[in-house]
């Protein structure tokens, strides 16, 4: 199962502790890796299909990287060898611009059909990869929300999103959609861990779906509640803002 | 009645157009004046007690700084006393730390009710009037909400619950705006939040504002309290509304 992990700040941090010690706990994730971040409102995205951890070492770039961001909200997916043709060629982190934000993404888990999914509006995201169509569905959707109401607050369009995502292609979903001020984060098959860090130039709060989280810290879980279509999370800075069910 | 202005974006930010406008526009209030901002995780306030618009003219200070002013989070209040004598202590926006955060508040309205509350912990200097007590007790709902967590909650829920403690235990017209510097909450149960975002003629990050007409000819839109409900609560984050819950 590939992993991601969510690291929010007030400010700009750089995650030189905690990328690496996801690399390491995400080993099992042999596939390749990615990291998003926000440099001047832009989000970015550094990739790359070669294994995180090899020989008992993390990545050099991976590590480098970890060194050199430096973004109040960073986003990193390791990806796994489990599903086959969906995972070879192209990593499930990917940046898109809509609604006056440039926006990063990353999804775990697995969807049937909705490889077939064909977005009306551009840019289409150039990867075979069906987290892209994931990530396109949800922006079509929420363009169209937000458009129809302008009244409705982004949680509510990404709620009523998702539900119509998990309604029209069944499947495991656990995914960060992030802009330069918010993360938000679904799921409706895993937990999210959680752990809120005091760091030198302030509090971080770190989100991944590793299940032993990064640290023997007190990680606590959210978790979809039964009969719900699942868990959403808003997170601002250090902050968990909002928590609800879809 | 006072009045209340804020500037949300991603990036800092100054308002050069947005808050002179505003001061002009709520000339009405003549007892005083503030601009609350955020330098890195401190909130820092410029407040007085002058006018902030006499006749044509808007009050030197108040145009200075709406030119140099420059955060993610901008909060502005010009006030029309309504409580506590006019002075510099009671221009708004008020300072309080808690929660791990720098807090700004503004408040307007009336309610004369919560001016017996008296808190245990830090006041807010000099001032005795409602608004200055309504932050306290919003203060000391969230650090006793926040403590009492078995695990960390949503900070949304806080400010939801305490709000709604507040007009429940003192009953009165609440209109305002909180700020950690990531977050603006801004509630209302007597008036509405004129919002615009992307203006073409002022400034493009999200602009706020209890004045009814707005600031400019644009699309502002406008939120209040459902009839039925006893108040309206927003989370702003960046040039967003995340969150809007009715209490």
């Amino acid at each position: 199962m590939c992993d991601i992990l969510a690291v929010s700040a007030g400010y700009n941090y750089t995650p030189k502790e905690y990328l690496p010690l996801f690399a390491e706990r995400g080993r099992r994730n042999m596939n390749g890796w990615g990291v998003g971040f926000f440099r001047d409102g832009q989000a970015l995205v550094e990739t790359s299909l070669e294994q995180v951890y090899t020989g008992y070492q993390v990545h050099e770039s991976f590590q480098r990287l970890a060194r050199v961001i430096d973004s109040r909200i960073i986003v990193a997916h390791v990806r796994c060898p489990l599903s086959g043709d969906h995972h070879r060629a192209d990593s499930h982190l990917f940046t898109i611009s809509f609604l006056d934000h440039s926006w990063v993404f990353a999804h775990v888990g697995m969807v049937e059909g909705i490889e077939q999914y064909r977005t009306p509006n551009d840019p289409r995201l150039e990867t075979e990869v069906y987290s892209a169509r994931i990530l396109e569905y949800l922006r079509d959707q929420l363009i169209c929300r937000c458009a129809l109401n302008p009244y409705l607050s982004l949680s509510a369009c990404l709620r009523s999103s998702v539900q119509e995502l998990v309604s029209d292609y069944p499947g495991h979903y656990a995914f960060f959609l992030a802009n330069e001020s918010v993360i938000f984060a679904f799921c409706n098959f895993r937990q999210f861990l959680f752990l809120r860090e005091a760091e030198s130039m302030g509090e971080v709060l770190l989100v991944t779906t590793l299940e032993e989280g990064l640290s023997p810290n007190n990680w606590f879980a959210l978790r979809p509640v039964e009969g719900s279509q699942g868990i959403m999370v808003v997170v601002a800075g250090p902050e968990l803002l909002h928590v609800g069910d879809v | 009645m006072c009045d209340l202005f804020a500037v949300s974006a991603a990036t800092n930010y100054s308002a050069p157009k947005a808050l002179p406008l505003f001061a002009s526009r709520a000339s009405k209030n003549m007892d005083g004046w503030g601009i609350g901002y955020f330098r890195k995780a401190r909130a820092v306030v410029e407040r007085s007690a002058q006018r902030v618009y006499s006749p044509g003219q808007l009050h030197d200070s108040y145009q200075r700084l709406a030119r140099v002013v420059n955060s993610k989070i901008i909060i502005s209040h010009v006030r029309f006393r309504t409580s506590g004598p006019v002075d510099e202590c009671h221009a708004h926006p008020f300072i309080l730390n808690f929660c791990g955060s720098d807090w700004l508040f503004a408040h307007n309205g009336n309610a004369p009710a919560i001016e017996n509350y008296r808190t245990h912990a830090e006041v807010v200097a000099g001032a005795a009037s409602d608004s200055a007590r309504a932050f306290e007790y919003l203060r000391d709902q969230m650090v006793s909400l926040w403590q009492g967590a078995a695990t960390p909650s949503a900070l949304f829920d806080f400010v939801c619950q305490g709000t709604g403690r507040m007009i429940e235990e003192y009953p009165g017209d609440y209109n305002y705006l909180l700020s950690n510097g990531l977050v603006i909450f801004a509630f209302t149960n007597h008036r509405q939040f004129m919002l615009l975002k992307g203006s073409r003629k002022l400034e493009a990050a999200l602009l706020l504002t209890t004045l009814e007409e707005g600031l400019s000819d644009e699309n502002w839109l406008r939120m209040a309290k459902a009839s039925s409900g006893r108040g309206l609560m927003l989370a702003i984050a960046g040039t967003d509304v995340v969150v809007v819950r009715s209490l």
